[in-house]
Parts: C-alpha cells; structure tokens; sequence
C-alpha cells in the first residue's frame, strides 16, 4: 500500500432537481420518472441556485470542482455535463482544477467528444480534467437507440481508445475499429494540456473497467458502493497494475465522500440525516431492473449481486445501514477530518470528492456545511497529524 | 411418450445443446428467447417424426457465443448445424423470435425447408398491430405479456431464487444481442416472397405481446401461407395449448399423408 502523502479535496456537485416532495407513487426516479414533476420555473432558479453554490465552492480552497451527468432523473439537472463544465470554467477563478466526470463516451460520438473536451480544456486555461464513466445501467435505458447494454463495454473500450488516439497524434488519422470507422479524425481544438488532461475512469470495481484503466493509464474514480467492495476494486487496480509492470499512484484513485459537519457530531447528524435518507429513498429510487439492463454485468455478476441481499434492497437501507456501508462522514470538524483521513489511507486514496448538499437540503445548511468544511476540516486533513492551523474565526462566506 | 434425449455438438466452436426424440421425418423446432417454459409439451410430436430441438447459443445448454449479434448469426449458425447433423432437407417450426430465425433461413436456403411454420412470429413491423417491446416490460408485468394461462408457470421457483433470476438474465442478455435496438426487423417484408414452400402461419387468440392480428401482414407477404388460430393461447402457445401442437402434426405431416 503506497503512503498517502497529499490528500486533494474536490467540492462535488449533483445538481439534484429537489423542487419535489417524496411521492410514494413514483416506482423509479429514474428513467421514467413522470415528465409533469418538472417545472422549468423551479428548474431555472434551481440553475441558479447550483451556480450560487459553485461560485460559493470557488472561495473556499478546494483543490476542485467536480460535476457529474446523468439522464432522465430528478437526482440530476446535469444530462449534458459539458454545458456545465463550461458555466462553471467560466464563472471561477481560484479552484486550480474543473473534473467533468463525465459524458459517458459511448452514449456520444468520441470524436465529438474529443472535441468538446478539448475545447473546454482551452477555454479553461488547462484546469480541466475529465472521468470516462461507463454510465449507470439506467443510462442504457435513458438512452435505448444510442447503445446496445450488451455492448456498451465493448464500445466504452473503443471509444477512448479512439480519444486518447485522436488527442495524442498530429491529425487526420484514420481509424478502423469495430464500433466507429473515422477516415478524418482530427478534432479541433486539441487539449491546452499536453499531451492531454489527467483522465479517469469512473466504475463500481469490475474488471473490465479496472483492466481499462491500467491498459490506458487512466485513473479510477469509484462510484458509490460499500466500502469494502471499493477497498477490493482498489487493491484488484494494484494488482493488474503490477501485473502489467505499472503502478497505481493514491493520486491515481478518488472516493466519494457524503459529509456534514456540524459543531458537534450530534447536531451533525441531527441535521443531515433527514436529507441523506431523502437522497437514497428517493433521489436514488431505482427498480433493479433499471440498474442491470440485459447484458450491462456478466451472468455470473448478475448472480452475484442478486444473492446479496444488501444490494438487492439498496433502497430500502436503513440510517444504521448506509452508513455502515457507505463513505457517509457527519460530524463535528475533527470526527470528519479524522474519518476521510483514514478512509484514505487505508485505501490509499489521494483524492476525495466531498459531496456537501445532498437530497433535499435547504441552501442554509449547504451553505454552513461547506464553510464547515472548508475551514475546519480542510485545514486538519491538509495538517494530517502536524499541528493544523484552524481557521474557526473565519468569517461565513456566503451568497450574493 | 418418448422423452428429449440431450447431445452436444460443436458447431463451428459453439458448444450446442441439441434435444431430440423420436423417428421419422427430421422436424426442427427453434425455440423463442427463452428456455424456463420448458418443451416438454411439444413431445407429442415424437410420435410421428424425428423432433429436433437446439438451445440457441446463449440459451439454456448450448454455451453462450458473443460474436452473435444479429439474426443472421443465428440462421448461419443453424445452416451449419444441419450440415453437422446431416440434414439435408427439413421441416422447421419456429416460434416467437425462432420463427424470425426460421424465416431468414429459409429465405436464404428455401430449398432446404420443405414445411415451415412460423408460430407467433416475431419481427414483421405492424404500426397497426405492433408487437409489445419485451425489453420495456416491468418484471411483474412479463409473465402475463407472455402467457394467457399462468399454470405454465407452476415450475417456476416461487420466490425466484438467485439462480433462476440469472437464467433469465443470461437469457435476456442473448436476446438482447439481437433484439434490443428495436423489435422489428427493417428487412424481413422484402424477402418473405421467398418463402415459396408451403407455410403455416399459427398464432394463439390470446397473444399479448405479439397480437395475432399481425397473421394477416405476414400472410399477404408468403405466397402460399395458411393461417391458423389458437382460441385462448396467449403467446406461450404451445406450453398452453395441446391443440397448438396438433396442428403442426397436421400441417408437417399432411404431405407424408397425402
């Protein structure tokens, strides 16, 4: 297990569509959930809102910013994370880097989106970095006609190798693969960054993407499974890693944190636990059968995941539950500076992207728990046992 | 009655399962997509030629082959097992998405297939009468798209355990392989023309998921296709309905008696 030396913080955001109370008659919040619970109305101020929020993340030291997408879903207003990569490089100046993680590159063309990369790597200066996920099995179903679920591995695969290819070589170049046939590939503009952004995968652990991510290069950011699968996925990379000659770096790894931190960790937990549990039972309410369309997992994974009975019934987890199984840190500034520390070093993790408004949060509590954080857990994860300089006088930095 | 007796043969690579029973007239029945309803119910067949059952690649026994991706790979798989098997000339019955691939075949190789019944045939676009997409289907809904009776149900494990959930799953996956971009065949009207050897067209009254009103566009396209209707059989016909199978009996053999 390599040292965990330096441990980056990135201010991840989901931008949820929270302008709807829980309704027990909506089976899945996702794919399909009922079109007339959306009022653009209520959308257009939650934009701004979200950019409020990511202006207000600009001031706060974090070493990023980091957004993600998903489609057909009240739990994101994000379906074409790109546009927001834009807003977003656009309206800060202080955060160093902007992870866009991402558009899963084989629901889009990839040579579209090398360029599109490409273009928000200049427009930025170079602060982009970017995350290929496979994309959620309810992706697959969102986006039916673009890809076939039993191929999207397969296609995935391609798609970045034709990216990298296309980023890296002096163009046109021809290829000729099984998915795509480029006679012209020769994106423009090409990355500010040379030879090109550092580029993850984003993937709950399977082989097939852990093998990707060594055969490229890439990093790996896990997505939010029990821990003890991400701590098995991390120590799989390590070995296919050496296997292969190669080393993984714990700046080469990211978790995903959910926190709240309060003054103590009872006041913690007292005011975020409403609003996780809203997250999971319905932000994240999602039948089996959209989470595994046909062919997205292995016959053997299928089997797998079926006999456990905690995956089975993941929305119906309890408080006690969640957070035995996942990354959920709430609690007083040193509780939560002392759980993601040592989360990452026995993973031996670098990068940490801190969620900080979750579900139905009202703007208060997201605005108190990100100066928490930023001012009285930053410090003592950055301090990491010497003594850390605490900025608890600080002045709350608020909104407009 | 006789019973299925389970060989496996290489084909091209492929691990295939065949079923077969009894003697006579080879009779080849290609299954649809999927293999828990069982087949049993077809044994009555036996008694009057040599009934011949492949599991598709990626279904029930034969071994899963991922380079299939479409229809044809099915069909070319098949003119590769009969080469295998000996067949020169045969009858073949084929149901659901087996009838697409049963079509094909014998659009390809019409000489080779000397009585064809396409049995609640899958993949003929019929805006007026379209065919349920399965792959929309929540899973409690499936059962009673596929069947009218729900006895032939009664083997299924009740929960499902794990394994059986992967069976289906294994078995989604396959079809899913060939089918998931849409559940009609953009190229099937243009070649049914070719189906110029006699041809039954056999449909349950009570098909849920592709309606037996689509008989008639398929009939308007195969030059010498008869209809016949099942009263009350939904798409499972031939687990549902004895008299399904008769009438295959009647339609395969009416040449051996004439």
């Amino acid at each position: 297990m390599p040292t965990v030396d330096d441990i980056k913080l990135y201010f991840f955001h989901h931008h949820h569509y929270i302008d709807v109370r829980e309704n027990s008659d909506v089976k899945s919040t996702w794919v399909v959930p009922p079109g007339d619970l959306y009022d653009p109305k209520k959308g257009h101020e939650l934009y701004k809102r979200h950019l409020r929020t990511i202006k207000l993340a600009d001031q706060l030291d974090f070493d990023g910013i980091c957004i993600n997408e998903h489609h057909n879903t009240v739990y994101s207003m994000t379906p074409a994370t790109s546009l927001m990569g834009a807003v977003i490089a656009t309206n800060t100046v202080n955060t160093p880097k902007i992870m866009v993680a991402g558009v899963p590159i084989n629901l889009t063309s990839p040579n579209r989106l090398a360029e599109e990369y490409g273009m928000l790597d200049v427009m930025s200066g170079g602060r982009m970095e970017y995350a290929f996920p496979l994309g959620t099995g309810m992706e697959y179903w969102s986006n039916s006609g673009a890809v076939n679920p039993t191929r999207g591995r397969a296609q995935f695969r391609e798609s970045v190798d034709i990216l990298l290819k296309a980023w890296q070589a002096d163009g046109p170049i021809r290829y000729e693969g099984d998915f795509y046939n480029y006679r012209f590939l020769n994106p423009w503009p090409k990355p500010f960054q040379k030879p090109y952004p550092k580029l993850f995968v984003v993937g709950s652990g399977s082989l097939e993407t852990v093998e990707l991510a060594i055969d490229y290069d890439l990093g790996y950011s896990i997505v939010f499974i029990p821990i003890p699968a991400q701590i098995r996925a991390f120590e799989r990379m390590r070995e296919v890693a050496e296997e292969r000659g190669k080393t993984v770096d714990p700046d080469d790894l990211i978790i995903v944190v959910i926190c709240y931190v309060a003054d103590t960790d009872e006041e913690a937990i007292r005011e975020a636990r409403p609003h996780i549990e809203t997250f999971f039972s319905w932000f994240h309410r999602v039948p089996p059968k959209f989470l595994l369309p046909p062919g997205y997992v292995s016959t053997s994974e299928f089997l797998r995941r079926a006999s456990d009975p905690a995956l089975a019934h993941g929305t119906e987890a309890s408080w006690d539950d969640m957070v035995a199984i996942g990354r959920i840190a709430c609690g007083s500034p040193q509780t939560v500076a002392d759980t993601i520390t040592t989360w990452c070093e026995e993973a031996g993790v670098g990068r940490v992207n801190v969620v900080l408004e979750l579900g139905d949060m009202p703007e208060w509590k997201t605005v108190k728990n990100m100066n928490m954080f930023a001012n009285e857990v930053m410090p003592r994860i950055r301090a990491r046992g010497k003594e850390a300089t605490v900025t608890e006088t600080r002045e709350l930095v608020g909104v407009d | 009655m006789a019973a299925f007796t389970e060989e496996h043969v290489d084909v091209n690579g492929i691990d295939t399962a065949v079923f077969t029973a009894g003697e006579g007239d080879p009779l080849v029945f290609l299954a649809g997509a999927g293999t828990a309803p069982g087949f049993d119910g077809l044994l009555p067949l036996a008694d009057q030629f040599r009934l011949i059952l492949p599991h598709h690649s990626g279904f029930g026994s034969s071994a899963d082959d991922t380079s299939i991706t479409r229809i044809e790979d099915y069909v070319l798989h098949y003119l590769d097992l009969f080469d295998v098997l000996a067949l020169d000339e045969v009858s073949i019955v084929g149901h659901s998405i087996g009838a697409t691939m049963a079509a094909w075949l014998a659009i390809y190789d019409p000489r080779r297939v000397r009585r064809l019944v396409l049995a609640a045939p899958y993949g003929l676009r019929v805006p007026e009468h379209p065919t349920i997409d399965f792959f929309s289907l929540n899973d409690d809904e499936i059962a009673g798209y596929l069947a009218n009776d729900m006895s032939v149900y009664s083997h299924y494990p009740n929960p499902p355990t794990p394994e059986f959930l992967a069976l289906l799953y294994r078995e989604g996956t396959s079809f899913a392989r060939i089918g998931w971009e849409r559940n009609y065949d953009l190229k099937l009207h243009k070649w049914l023309h070719r189906l110029t050897m006699p041809t039954l067209l056999l449909w349950g009254t009570a098909d849920r998921l592709i309606p037996s009103e689509q008989a008639s566009a398929w009939a308007e396209l195969i030059p010498e296709a008869e209809v016949r209707t099942v009263p009350d059989a939904g798409h499972l016909l031939f687990n549902e309905s004895q008299e399904a199978v008769s009438a295959v009996a009647d339609f395969v053999g009416a040449e051996v008696a004439v």
